[in-house]
């Protein structure tokens, strides 16, 4: 089967409640008095518009764009987690998200049994975390401390054993938030050996990155965001220099580009 | 005028490309496709339901082992937790009412033990997609995982009391008969209504988050209507067809008869608790069609 992603005019509507959540109180009051009250304080605004993407496989998709313009949000509505108001979203192929590494740990469980805990949050089965285990555990590094309970772990090996339950599949489509480094050199060394299997076994990748340097080194075709939608897109090294003059250093905009560290997309 | 063959041959292409229509649509990522019959529906809810089995057994396990973790006699808890409280309520009540402990503990228990895992199944069922907000937001779960891990983490401590009840019983000199086996269809029903209910109460908590407490204070008022510490028999003559609808009270019945009287329950008992799980079922997941995408952007 071949990988693909269609995204189609889709819309994505955040709704932001400014001081207080829908409560039943609020309804019954907008059911009896006719005049629409202004509590409601609700602001919407759409994360990402009118948005066309077609990405099949062998490509390796950059996504590049200030912080808030819907790169992260657009990774997520590739997982299904937001559906889009309007348009369509068709994704075909195994899905393996790298934007939150790490959901669901739980610090009371042992390092052992988190890995079986995030596993199953990935869509993995028993069987298969059972065949898995052995190699995550070798990945990290932590075999005198998986049976440990996870809130003893520091946040280096955290982030390893995060990293390892990740990215231990190989996978059809694959989805990069800043996932580039943890833990401590020698790790880091290693995740990105790892990355770099990972990404060239992927038939599709998408990379979310601040990084220019990883996206024209990983990727085939970039996509330039702005406040959630597509103002660019094109060869890798032209998308880069177009997002520099246009958009990271446009007057009042933030920050210019600093070849800064990604952070690891950690979640504890 | 086509013949018949080629009617045949044209049915079955038709057919051919229904088939891998649906299954092409089963391969997108589930929340996406957006407009989809209510058969199909429920039957991609099904196919999601059964792709995360998995993480339903670890949920549940861990919910388990943390309740009894760092305590010595560990799982052992799960038994004795509810055996010693029978045995306490048991003997407080007989004192108070002066009846035969060991039927009266019986009867009490076989009433209050449906109860307590429908009550508490739906009470920490209404808060369990607005308390899984981050897993929601972090990976693709879908929305009746939650209500499902909550019900089924209850449903195992519901069996091991009815466990320690028939043990109980056993060793107080309570007579059985084979009719006990029928706890297990009585259960799956209950499990079923409770579900739905709990699926429901999370939606509609995560629209209306005054909900859950409200609901806690109405499930306070209705176990005074469930015939749990009094017998029908209490109740006026003229009252009494309340009982016969009230699917609570239905389902105490159930359990009594197959535990205490040792007999098969009727169709009449049956009716109930039938009806309104079926009637539960098409409103949760008739919500939950309609709001599933759409939560999201609520929690």
């Amino acid at each position: 089967m071949d990988a693909l992603i269609e995204i189609k005019n889709a819309t994505l509507r955040f709704r932001i409640y400014r001081n207080r959540t829908p409560a039943l109180k609020e309804a019954v009051i907008r059911v009896l008095s006719p005049k629409k009250t202004a509590s409601e304080e609700v602001i919407e605004f759409n994360a990402l518009q009118n948005l066309n993407l077609s990405i099949k496989g062998g490509d390796r998709l950059g996504i590049i764009g200030l912080n808030g313009a819907g790169k992260s949000t657009l990774l997520k509505m590739i997982v299904g987690i937001y559906p889009p108001q309007h348009g369509s979203v068709h994704v075909k192929g195994k899905v393996t998200p790298l934007i939150e590494l790490g959901t669901g740990f739980d610090h009371e469980l042992s390092g052992r049994e988190n890995i079986y805990l995030n596993g199953a949050l990935l869509g993995r089965s028993f069987k298969q975390m059972r065949s898995l285990e052995e190699a995550i555990i070798d990945f990290s590094g932590l075999e005198d401390k998986i049976d440990m309970p996870i809130k003893y772990y520091s946040s280096g090996m955290l982030g390893r054993l995060a990293f390892s339950i990740g990215t231990i599949m190989e996978p059809e489509i694959l989805l990069v938030d800043e996932v580039f480094s943890t833990g401590d050199a020698q790790f880091v060394e290693k995740a990105r050996n790892r990355m770099d299997h990972l990404i060239s076994k992927s038939s599709i990748v998408v990379i979310v990155s601040h990084s220019m340097d990883h996206i024209v080194h990983f990727c085939n075709k970039v996509v330039v965001l702005n406040k959630g939608a597509v103002v660019a897109e094109g060869d890798p090294e032209e998308m880069v220099e177009y997002y520099r003059q246009n958009i990271a250093n446009v007057g009042a905009a933030p920050a210019p580009y600093k070849p800064a560290s990604p952070q690891p997309a950690l979640t504890t | 005028m086509p013949t018949p063959l080629a009617e045949a041959t044209r049915n079955k292409i038709e057919t051919d490309s229904a088939i891998a229509d649906v299954a092409s649509r089963l391969d997108q990522q589930p929340a996406i496709t957006s407009t989809e019959s209510f058969g199909f529906f429920l039957f991609r809810s099904l196919r999601e339901m059964t792709n995360i089995k998995f993480a339903l057994a670890s949920f549940v396990v861990n919910n388990l082992r943390r309740r009894y973790r760092r305590s010595v006699l560990g799982f052992a808890w799960s038994l004795l937790n509810p055996i010693l409280t029978m045995c306490v309520m048991t003997a407080v009540f007989s004192i108070l009412f002066k009846q035969n402990p060991k039927d009266f503990g019986v009867y009490v228990f076989t009433g209050l033990l449906p109860w307590s895992f429908f009550c508490e199944s739906v009470v920490a069922g209404s808060g369990s997609l607005t308390g899984a907000e981050s897993y929601l937001k972090k990976v693709y779960i879908p929305k009746l995982f939650f209500p499902m891990v909550t019900v089924a983490t209850e449903a195992v401590n519901f069996a091991s009391s009815i466990f320690a009840l028939i043990l109980l019983a056993a060793v107080a000199g309570f007579h059985f008969t084979w009719t006990c086996v029928l706890v297990l269809p009585i259960t799956a029903l209950l499990f079923a209504f409770t579900y739905c209910c709990a699926l429901f109460c999370s939606i509609a908590t995560v629209y209306f988050r005054d909900f859950a407490h409200i609901l806690r204070v109405g499930l306070g008022a209705v176990f005074y209507t469930v015939p749990i510490v009094y017998p029908v028999a209490m109740i006026p003559a003229d009252y009494r067809w309340f009982y016969a609808y009230h699917p609570m009270a239905r389902f105490v019945e159930l359990y009594r008869l197959a535990i205490c009287e040792g007999q098969i329950p009727s169709l009449e008992v049956w009716a109930s608790p039938l009806v309104v799980t079926v009637v539960a079922f098409l409103l949760s997941f008739a919500l939950l069609k309609k709001t599933e995408r759409d939560i999201i952007f609520r929690l």
